[in-house]
């Protein structure tokens, strides 16, 4: 075992001077739920993300792997953290050709520089993850991060055709392709996707791209509570044009702002139509839509349909560090009683992905231990009773040591625990944030 | 390796009738629409989870290699025994236990064909969007080892983006659920790594199938060109003009020279190439978007454009194309089937160079493409009587593995690795990605029972590698 300045100065070598960081000052604007890093390395390309790693590995020191850190607040408390590896620099777009629909970018390029690029070719990645949008595609990969338009355009498990990744073992590798179609050996790249960081690092991926719909429109409702569950029913089923069906009870409509908004009083919902297809058929849908959800509904238009999408993806976002946030899956028809469990709650905001059956609540900040420990009990019991699962993806450390983080069971962990092993044997990866 | 006391105890678990060892019986089971041929030792017909799971845990008792298999549709070896052992014939577990339109579910077993379980849901609404050529037999169980495709993947996606859940049979005999009926779960994506697995992690025995609501309208253009080359440019042209197809085929002269000559479809057979193109969404939009479709096919000196607007029209526009593998078949006594598949935008130069590896080795190759995402289906017709016929067939397959890995392309788009084409895999991967692949294989399969000498190659020195994990 190499002492501490001997890894140190492996790490400088392997990155140079000026992209390795170990002064205190430095390094605590990398630290993360208290714990603070030795070192903050920034590789400049994947073979010295590799380097790294294997440098790391060998000395035993832990490793958190991250891009622009904006989704840190999902996980359990870190253990120690030896060494934070920033990818951000790796921020290359690799290959473009938009004849393909697909595009291979480096792990840092952020989602914002992303859209830009396929927005000058008239396509877009069809990924709205929660948050800001410098969030980086290694992020939105390796959290399986996904929005609104997952209810048509699916999540990066989908979306993600091949990645390249940097082991512990110094080696890089690479899964999938650059087809939409590959059979061609195991699916690895799943393997990476919603992998926390702690199987390797991702330093580039291929993935799937859309055209930029011709038209959209975003429609609001106000549903009573009791007509909200045949309303989901009814755009989970429906044929139409529809990209995304976002549901907020009262808390969250408030939170969500807008004037343009209609006011939705409680006992009531507020629904988010988003439409998107070709021109004649938006039209003609949004008369549809009406009788599809059996309510009034107001077409928002201009600007304020951007920055309404905008401001429904922060809701799924904490509010602030260490504001508590839970997610939820539960089967489409459970949505509407999960919400109402919710919105029992005081100040609880809740918004679904209805036809995903996915929920976000939160108390708007950190929430105390007995309320926080309650409400997600209450959303837990329900989404496991039916199949689904609850996590808390932020809160205060303090809290996130009482409350279990992931869930209270694991199916398979010993499975997952081998697929840790075979890939990062030293346990190196992840600083006990993920399950395994 | 096979033995009375063996037999007995299979025939405990399934029943005695479900139990094969005759030769006669035991030849049936040896092949599947592959060149592959593997004789089992037995054949076992299980009807449930628990069945599997019993002659699986005797397999890893005895150390007996194990194949899972459906209707046999399989294109690259993967269903069948090529070390003997025990074939793990699924066909009575058929059933759809539970549709749950509600939550766009359908829980089945493996033994569903796929278009049963699509007429099954049509009425409803509802479709799984898989649809494999071979959709008419082939079956879920199948459809979710290899990570099925088929024409509407243009569109939809893969199996993998439609399976929510799995029951599997470890090669251990354990029984395991994985992944939930909901989305994303926590943890590693056991699901995304068993789909397409091609049945060397284990057997599925029970599926959570995501089902998604039919559109509401759907039309077909066929266009008849006399350069194929012209079909390639007209699906550029389209896909940039933003139209999202759900299916963009190609059909070549032999092709459809074939289905004219087993299934009379009374296309000319002195065109070059037939381009399908099938839209669906808002009927408000498809007119328009089928006539930009057309009206680009006719810019491109199109000999004749058709669009098919009823659901007669459209099954007589799809005909030809549904039966081009089969008239293919019938068109030569053996035929290799070759399903690279590359970026959209190479088609056109791998095109050129199958033309020139069709003329050097004197063969004929029928080419019919999923166009749209880049996956070539190259037939290579050869007859076995001819000495030299595999060989320059298989010599003929390799070269089109090559052109594709070139390219940034794959050599098995939706067909799988099977037995056929192991070897070729360090075309398009590195020592180390395979060697981190079979790290995973051995996770799941320890004993290397699951079947064995499928996907990956066999002769590689890091076989055991990570096995200790």
């Amino acid at each position: 075992m190499n002492t501490l300045s001997e890894t140190l100065n492996r790490l400088e070598e392997i990155v140079g001077e000026a992209h390795l960081l170990t002064a205190t000052e430095a390094v605590a604007g990398y630290a993360l739920e208290g714990q603070m890093p030795l070192a903050v390395a920034a590789p400049g390309t994947a073979e010295q993300a590799a380097a790294l790693l294997q440098a790391a590995s060998e000395a035993g020191l832990s490793v958190l792997l991250r891009g622009a850190g904006r989704h840190l607040h999902i996980g359990d408390p870190p253990s120690a953290i030896g060494l934070v590896v920033c990818l951000n620099r790796l921020d290359r777009i690799v290959e473009y050709d938009p004849d393909d629909l697909t595009i291979t970018v480096e792990a840092g390029v952020t989602r914002q520089q992303l859209q830009r690029t396929a927005g000058q070719r008239g396509q877009m990645l069809p990924l709205d993850p929660p948050g800001p949008q410098t969030v980086t595609v290694g992020g939105v990969v390796a959290a399986n991060l996904s929005g609104p338009l997952r209810t048509r355009h699916g999540a990066p498990r989908d979306l993600v055709l091949g990645v390249r990744a940097a082991l512990t073992s110094g080696e890089i590798i690479h899964a999938g392709g650059r087809t939409v179609k590959n059979v061609a050996g195991y699916d690895l790249t799943k393997l990476f996707v919603g992998s926390f960081g702690s199987i390797g690092a991702i330093t580039e991926a291929t993935l799937r791209l859309t055209p930029r719909p011709e038209a959209t429109a975003l429609l609001a409702a106000v549903l009573p509570a009791n007509t909200l569950d045949g309303a989901i029913a009814a755009i989970a089923a429906s044929p139409l044009e529809i990209a995304a069906g976002e549901v907020l009870n009262p808390v969250a409509a408030a939170r969500l702002g807008p004037s343009s908004l209609p006011s939705t009083p409680a006992d009531s919902y507020l629904l988010c139509l988003g439409l998107a297809g070709p021109r004649e058929a938006v039209a003609h849908q949004v008369q549809e839509a009406e009788t599809m959800v059996g309510a009034e509904c107001a077409r928002i238009e201009g600007e304020q349909e951007a920055v309404i999408w905008d401001r429904l993806r922060a809701l799924a976002y904490p509010r602030g560090p260490g504001a508590v946030l839970v997610r939820a899956a539960l089967p489409i028809s459970a949505v509407s009683h999960s919400l109402a469990l919710v919105s029992a709650r005081p100040g609880w905001s809740a918004v679904a992905h209805a036809a995903q059956g996915v929920i976000y609540a939160s108390p708007g900040d950190q929430g105390d231990l007995p309320a926080v420990g309650e409400t997600l009990g209450v959303l837990r019991a329900a989404a496991e009773q039916q199949g689904g699962y609850a996590v808390l993806e932020s809160a205060p450390v303090e809290m996130k040591r009482q409350l279990p983080v992931w869930g209270t069971r694991t199916p398979n962990r010993d499975l997952m625990q081998a697929l840790k092993q075979a890939y990062d044997p030293r346990e190196v990866l992840g600083c006990g944030r993920f399950l395994c | 390796m096979l033995d009375r006391k063996l037999v007995k105890a299979l025939a405990r678990i399934v029943g005695r009738r479900y139990v094969l060892t005759q030769p006669a019986d035991l030849v049936l089971y040896s092949y599947d629409s592959s060149t592959a041929r593997g004789v089992p030792d037995a054949v076992v017909l299980p009807e449930s989870t628990d069945q599997v799971a019993r002659v699986v845990k005797l397999c890893a008792q005895r150390r007996i290699p194990f194949v899972a298999r459906g209707a046999g549709t399989n294109l690259s070896g993967g269903s069948v025994a090529l070390a003997g052992g025990i074939v793990i014939q699924l066909s009575r577990m058929n059933k759809v236990l539970e549709l749950d339109l509600r939550n766009q579910r359908a829980v089945v077993q493996p033994g569903v064909v796929n278009l049963d379980l699509q007429d099954m849901l049509a009425p409803h609404g509802f479709q799984f969007c898989p649809d494999p050529a071979s959709q008419k037999v082939s079956t879920i169980g199948g459809n979710v080892a290899e990570n099925s495709g088929g024409p509407h993947c243009l569109k939809y996606g893969v199996t993998t983006n439609h399976v929510l859940g799995l029951t599997v049979v470890l090669p251990s005999g354990e029984v395991r659920q994985f992944g939930a009926g909901v989305l994303d779960p926590p943890g590693y994506d056991l699901v995304g790594l068993f789909i397409g697995s091609e049945g060397t992690f284990g057997i599925a025995t029970e599926m959570i199938l995501r089902l998604r609501p039919l559109p509401e309208s759907v039309q077909v253009i066929v266009a008849l060109f006399d350069q194929l080359e012209a079909a390639g440019e007209a699906v550029s042209r389209i896909i940039a003009a933003g139209i999202i197809a759900t299916a963009l085929e190609i059909m070549d002269r032999s092709t459809i020279q074939a289905v004219e000559a087993s299934f009379p479809t009374g296309l000319p057979t002195d065109v070059e190439a037939l381009l399908l193109i099938e839209l669906d969404g808002a009927p408000q939009a498809l007119d328009r978007q089928a006539e930009r479709c057309a009206a680009i096919c006719r810019e491109l000196k199109a000999r004749e454009v058709e669009i098919g607007r009823t659901a007669g029209e459209r099954a007589k526009l799809w005909a030809a194309r549904k039966s081009a593998f089969g008239a293919t078949a019938r068109l030569s006594p053996a035929m290799l089937v070759n399903d690279a598949t590359v970026p959209r935008t190479r088609i056109p130069e791998v095109l050129r160079q199958i033309q020139e590896i069709e003329r050097r080795h004197r063969l004929t190759i029928a080419k019919v493409f999923h166009a749209g995402d880049g996956n070539l289906h190259s037939n290579i017709l050869f007859d076995r009587s001819d000495p030299d016929g595999l060989h320059r067939a298989e010599a003929a397959s390799i070269e089109i593995f090559h052109a594709a890995a070139d390219v940034g392309g794959t050599i098995t788009g939706e067909h799988g690795i099977g037995a056929e084409k192991t070897a070729y895999l360090r075309l398009i991967f590195s020592a180390a990605d395979i060697a981190v692949q079979r790290r995973l294989r051995a996770i799941f399969d320890p004993l290397g029972l699951a079947n064995p000498g499928k996907v990956l190659p066999v002769e590689d020195a890091a076989a055991t590698e990570g096995r200790a994990a």
